[in-house]
């Protein structure tokens, strides 16, 4: 069995109809003014859950989005011909993240950031649990797309969560368990239904990567 | 704070790559011939533009199905047979690009068909659909370092024993998206690359790329014996300018590497400023070995880089020399910088470097018998 302690977790899940503007105020006082014009709303949720979240140089963080950057992708694309070096940058994967961590200069020691779709909340779990760093932020959302998301290539709603997974029970809120042994695979939680399951303190249960999973509330 | 690299020794069971000049082996031998894949090309494809340097496997504009899609199946014949996407012997896709051209092709074209794989989850569907891969197919995206984010996730999992086998699988193919991306940043601009050369105007090229490499926990002839990753988190385009972040990822590696006679294949993109950071730190931290960098002639395979030059360098070590820095020209930043190939017997170990947005940081090192 593997597991991880779940501490300080935050989960952002806006009303359906916020948009990045709207975040920008909502959140204005957890950002510096000059960095929180240029943030996307993935990048201003994450910033929201990972708010007093302390990361050092020796720690990790494993992002998990399906989506990532979506609406800087939809508005680097219109940009053309003549692209913008902004858009562009703010597009690639993961820099909701790093938009984060840059307006904190704070160095961390690695970051996995996962794109993946069907199993990939247990691909997240999997990889925070195997990375030896003692404190692991596991990160995760989506924004809402526009145009890309009348193509269903886009999230539907925009949303982030983020807790640090230690090793430490005491004050822990949660943990996540991973026991090996089961052979067959039964349907990973979606991101939005991790997040939602965060939000309530729902325990969740799955097997995949040939073993048990387990999100438990203490 | 310097972290400890990650030493989960994992056998290279089989690697190879796909280049515009074909595979590995064939890779190899045009790098140490000194040719150049990259050429002078519109920077939007059909769309023209500007003249910049990239090195493709042909015309750069989105087809149906996609261009890189006929590509990755002849690289993928290379690949041994096993329930890859299976629990124990899971995949690692890993890229930078996916199929964002075909976004691009979109938004040009309208036509919707493009769609069906231009996000990564899409692209790596078709992957999986192309080639009856499972379920456990993990995906990573961090730029310009992903590939070394595989190779170590794959060395872990291995290790961890949850996996028997792991196959990491790379692929980045050139698009007007990203193309038009660096150009707008001005570093991919009408000059060829010259790594490591000390001159006024810095310039990279951007290469089609793609590659595969199983891993195993037994050893091998050819092993990754060590992962460093670092994230200076200074700027989205920048490193800190004392060369801290290259100096930390070096020093661990350099650790892990100690006792060892390694020669380096640095990032080597032809940027001024982080080529001469990065030249410096080697210097510093090995210095009896000779740097080496092959974006010059491969273009920037961004994602995939590690991967496609991991293999390079396989092929190159079982040739008995490695290529030099192809496009340098001196003066280079440093002594060190190799221009012309060099043997390999003197050596029992080599460190292969990426670097990327928001100063992210990988070297790992590969060791032989």
């Amino acid at each position: 069995m593997t597991e991880r302690y779940l501490h300080q977790l935050r989960v952002e899940l806006p009303a359906p109809e916020e948009s990045a503007a709207g975040a920008r105020v909502r959140l204005a006082d957890k950002f510096p003014r000059m960095a929180l014009r240029r943030m996307t709303h993935l990048g201003l949720l994450i910033g929201a859950t990972l708010d007093g979240a302390s990361l050092g140089p020796e720690d990790a963080v494993v992002f998990a989005s399906t989506f990532a950057e979506t609406r800087a992708l939809e508005d680097f694309l219109g940009s053309f011909p003549a692209a913008s070096p902004l858009l562009f940058q703010t597009s690639i994967h993961p820099g909701s993240v790093q938009q984060v961590l840059i307006g904190r200069q704070q160095p961390i020691a690695r970051l996995w950031p996962l794109a993946g779709r069907t199993r990939l909340v247990e691909q997240a779990l999997l990889t925070a649990l195997i990375e030896p760093a003692l404190r692991v932020a596991l990160v995760g959302g989506e924004e809402r797309g526009t145009w890309m998301l009348e193509h269903k290539m886009a999230s539907s709603r925009s949303f982030a969560f983020a807790a640090i997974l230690t090793h430490e029970s005491a004050g822990a809120l949660g943990r996540i368990v991973f026991t090996p042994g089961a052979p067959t695979d039964t349907a990973c939680p979606t991101l939005e239904h991790f997040a939602q399951a965060m939000a309530g303190r729902r325990p969740l249960t799955w097997q995949g990567a040939g073993g048990v999973w387990a999100l438990e509330w203490l | 704070m310097n972290t400890p690299a990650d030493q989960f020794p994992a056998g290279i069971e089989v690697c190879d790559c796909l280049t515009p000049f074909g595979d590995a082996v064939a890779t190899a031998a045009a790098l140490l011939a000194g040719r150049r894949a990259l050429e002078l090309t519109p920077v939007l494809g059909r769309d023209g533009g500007d003249l910049v340097p990239l090195a493709l496997t042909g015309p750069m504009d989105e087809s149906l199905p996609p261009r890189w899609l006929r590509s990755l199946r002849r690289l993928a014949a290379g690949i041994p047979p096993a329930a890859w996407g299976a629990a124990r012997t899971p995949v690692v896709v890993t890229s930078s690009n996916f199929g964002v051209g075909s976004l691009y092709a979109f938004t040009r074209d309208r036509d919707v068909r493009h769609l069906a794989h231009g996000t990564p989850f899409a692209s790596v569907d078709l992957l999986r659909n192309e080639f009856g891969w499972g379920e456990h197919v993990h995906v990573f995206s961090h730029a310009c370092v992903t590939a070394h984010l595989g190779l170590a996730h794959a060395a872990r999992l291995l290790h961890a024993g949850l996996a028997d086998r792991a196959l990491v699988f790379s692929f980045d193919f050139v698009s007007p998206f990203v193309a038009g991306g660096f150009h707008s940043l001005k570093i991919l601009n009408g000059a060829l690359p010259a790594p490591y050369a000390r001159r006024e105007t810095g310039s990279i090229g951007l290469g089609d790329g793609a590659a595969f490499a199983v891993l195993v926990r037994e050893t091998r002839p050819f092993r990754l014996a060590a992962h460093a990753l670092y994230n200076e988190m200074f700027h989205f385009t920048g490193n800190q300018p004392d060369s801290a972040g290259f100096a930390t990822c070096a020093a661990s590696i350099a650790a892990a590497a100690s006792g060892r006679r390694v020669w380096v294949k640095g990032h080597g993109t032809g940027t001024l400023e982080a080529g001469r950071l990065e030249a410096e730190v080697v210097a510093r931290q090995f210095p009896d070995a000779p740097l080496t960098g092959w974006k010059g002639s491969l273009g920037h395979t961004l994602g995939s880089c590690g991967l496609v030059e991991l293999a390079v360098a396989l092929a190159a070590l079982r040739g008995g020399r490695i290529p030099g820095t192809v496009g340098g020209a001196a003066p280079s930043f440093i002594d060190a910088v190799a221009l012309a190939p060099f043997a390999s017997a003197d050596f029992d170990g080599a460190i292969l470097t990426s670097n990327a947005f928001g100063g992210a940081h990988a070297a790992m090192l590969l060791t032989h018998d």
